[in-house]
């Protein structure tokens, strides 16, 4: 292989790597959209995804148990968000910003008491060893050109992801079910007729959500990391929010605007590396760059592809109108 | 007009008294909670309110903390009573405090206190509107959502602010992303000695009386208000719907930046990238505060308070991690959102009117 082919693996290796949790939250929360209902709090409940793993995982030394631990704690979320929106009639993006605040809050108090217990007792509140996931490269598949370190060499988090989005998408494509959930949020007068029951059903997506949430948080602490730090997340929830308007609510769209996104971020990590190692001089003068630029453009590049495109998706009609409207 | 003052201060107290009713309720429950954790409720409580408003210094600076919390409340509020829907606050806060430490420590014109100051909360104020401007001008003319592109230039702002506290702005003898220190003249002076009272806490606090008179009593609020409930009205009464949203931005951001620029004169005295969440609080403020710039002050003092406890607690032997105060705001705004929904319900089905719109209108705009 070439090194620019080698670079190219390389490159898209990290862009799938970083762009999986992304794609995970991004899913969960185009389902909950799509059923009407808008959740500004995943931050939060990624964060409790990734203390929930990182302090099962630590106490009982299986990273399953922790993955488990964290759709928990999601859904344990959604079902507080969707008491308040779904059923209490609040507004979404009201009781949205307030799950950020509690996601936030718990997490970070749960870090400093699980931190004082562990050194009361005399652990570490490091991960024990072996209890982390590492990435599972698939037999043959990783053999594979391009496509095999890239798509078959990741965690197993990554392979489920996958799965799920292909599963996601022939249901919202080609299923009754997924029709329910697009009338949810298009049209719940129908699904109403229908003899759907819109508010549960919107509950329903929303615990789907909690859990990618919550796993997309494990995959940050006991994965990608093996480490918790408050505010771990460093606003990746808001980003995937902003993907899934970026996506246009299509599921085609969000996963390309992950993949996106992740591979301007692991341009960018790898420049800023290059640029002293390498001989080329234009990539040298780069030193002379800030490395917060670097950081910059993955942000930059989303805000210039949306303006380029330029395009407007009207999105679900009854997004963040509560069921059933009460007529003035 | 009497009539409808006092009707729009009741509408402002009683929603502040009945937060304070919540708020009373969780923290009894979260004093209980503690309680059964093994922290001495007793001793928990006293701690937390001594921390709070116990002394003249720890009222101040209950109060200072509520400052910036005040300025991005009424940035987030002006906004979302327009239907701009501006969650970019956060980056508008930081560009401001950078343009303000720039202007204090390393681009001074003049040497006087009296014309350092009043620049640099002018230029943080400035820089955090035209930060906005961006957004909307990517919403009117490019049609990026102004959801989307407040959120993303929220990094933007935090990474420039960080290049520049490593490159230009850095202090002398650190490696980290610092600024210098502001020169103690150049601080906002104190209006109580010895206390944490500076005089932005009195600005933010007109700014707001202020916001409140052109939201109520102005035919631009009016206008504002009109084009946030529904921009085809607006447009079909001939007002001036672009223009008017693009001004509300610029209050908007300037708010924020004012922000800033406040807590760093008057407050923290030299720059970090982490000047604390204010931003993304602020939006939480004004929800608490139903968009109304006085409900926006009251529950700014709220935030404030209920902070300023929670880390005398953390610092105090109990070591209550400080985090407890975000888990009860929290849940006090979710308690009040229920509430006022079923109250909301109740209204409509005895056949009243609900008042007006406590929330961005979502739904005719921006998403």
């Amino acid at each position: 292989m070439t090194p620019a082919q080698n670079m190219l693996t390389f490159l898209s290796r990290q862009a799938v790597t970083a762009a999986t949790p992304m794609i995970l939250a991004g899913v969960g929360e185009l389902v909950g959209e799509l059923s009407g209902v808008i959740n500004i709090g995943i931050e939060g409940t990624m964060l409790m995804g990734c203390i929930a793993a990182y302090t099962v995982t630590g106490v009982s030394g299986h990273g399953t148990v922790g993955l488990l631990a964290a759709m928990a704690a999601g859904m344990v979320m959604a079902v507080i968000f969707a008491a308040t929106s779904v059923w209490g009639r609040a507004d979404q993006i009201v009781a949205g910003t307030a799950m950020d605040l509690l996601g936030v809050g718990l997490s970070g108090m749960i870090w400093m008491m699980y931190q004082n217990w562990r050194e009361n007792l005399g652990f570490s509140t490091a991960l024990p060893r072996g209890s982390g996931f590492s990435a599972v490269p698939i037999p043959v598949l990783h053999d594979i050109a391009y496509l095999g370190p890239v798509l078959f060499d990741q965690y197993a988090l990554c392979y489920i992801t996958i799965g799920l989005c292909v599963v996601i998408w022939w249901v919202l494509r080609r299923t009754r079910l997924g029709l329910i959930i697009r009338a949810l949020g298009d049209a719940p007068e129908a699904c109403h007729a229908a003899g759907v029951r819109v508010r549960l059903g919107r509950s329903l997506c929303l615990l789907f959500a909690g859990a990618c949430s919550g796993a997309a948080g494990a995959y940050l602490s006991i994965m990608q990391t093996h480490a918790f730090a408050s505010d771990m997340t460093g606003g990746e929830g808001f980003v995937v929010l902003a993907l899934v308007i970026f996506g246009r609510w299509k599921l085609p769209g969000l996963i390309g605007g992950c993949l996106f996104f992740g591979l301007i971020n692991s341009l960018q990590q790898t420049l800023q590396t290059a640029r002293y190692t390498s001989q080329n001089a234009a990539l040298h003068a780069l030193t002379h760059v800030p490395f917060q630029f670097f950081q910059m453009l993955p942000y930059l590049a989303a805000i210039m592809a949306l303006a380029i495109m330029s395009r407007k998706a009207p999105g679900p009609r009854y997004i963040n109108v509560p069921w059933p409207e009460v007529k003035t | 007009m009497i009539k409808r003052f006092l009707a729009n201060i009741w509408n402002a107290v009683s929603a502040v008294a009945l937060a304070a009713l919540v708020c009373a309720a969780v923290l009894a429950l979260a004093i209980g909670a503690g309680a059964l954790l093994g922290y001495p409720p007793i001793h928990l409580a006293d701690l937390w309110l001594r921390g709070a408003a116990g002394s003249w210094y720890a009222l101040s600076s209950s109060c200072a903390d509520a400052c910036p919390l005040l300025l991005t409340g009424l940035a987030a509020g002006v906004a979302f009573r327009a239907g701009v829907l501006n969650i970019g606050a956060q980056g508008q806060f930081l560009l401001g405090a950078l343009v303000a430490v720039a202007l204090s420590t390393r681009m001074m014109i003049f040497h006087q206190a009296e014309l350092v100051i009043p620049t640099a909360l002018i230029g943080g104020a400035v820089a955090g509107g035209l930060w906005g401007l961006i957004a909307q001008y990517l919403e009117r003319y490019r049609s990026v959502p102004v959801v989307l592109s407040t959120i993303l230039l929220n990094f933007v702002a935090l990474y420039l602010a960080q290049a520049a506290l490593q490159g230009p702005l850095q202090a002398v003898g650190t490696a980290a992303a610092q600024s210098p220190e502001v020169a103690g003249k150049y601080w906002l002076p104190l209006f109580v000695p010895y206390t944490d009272f500076h005089i932005g806490i009195i600005l933010a606090l007109v700014l707001a009386i202020l916001l409140w008179v052109l939201q109520e009593y102005n035919l631009f609020g009016f206008e504002a208000r009109v084009v946030g409930l529904n921009p085809g009205t607006a447009k079909a009464m001939k007002m001036p719907v672009t223009i008017r949203q693009f001004q509300i931005m610029f209050i908007s951001g300037a708010c924020a930046g004012l922000g800033g620029a406040i807590q760093l004169l008057g407050q923290v005295h030299f720059m970090t990238a982490h000047m604390g969440n204010y931003g993304y609080a602020g939006i939480a403020v004004a929800l608490l505060g139903r968009l109304n710039p006085l409900g926006i002050i009251l529950s700014a003092l709220f935030f404030g308070f209920l902070d300023t406890g929670a880390f005398r607690v953390e610092e105090s032997s109990l070591a209550l991690p400080h985090d407890m105060a975000n888990v009860i705001k929290a849940v006090v705004i979710l308690v009040m959102l229920v509430l006022a929904g079923l109250s909301l319900r109740r209204a409509r089905r005895a056949g009243r009117y609900a008042a007006e719109p406590s929330t961005p209108p979502m739904r005719e705009s921006t998403l």
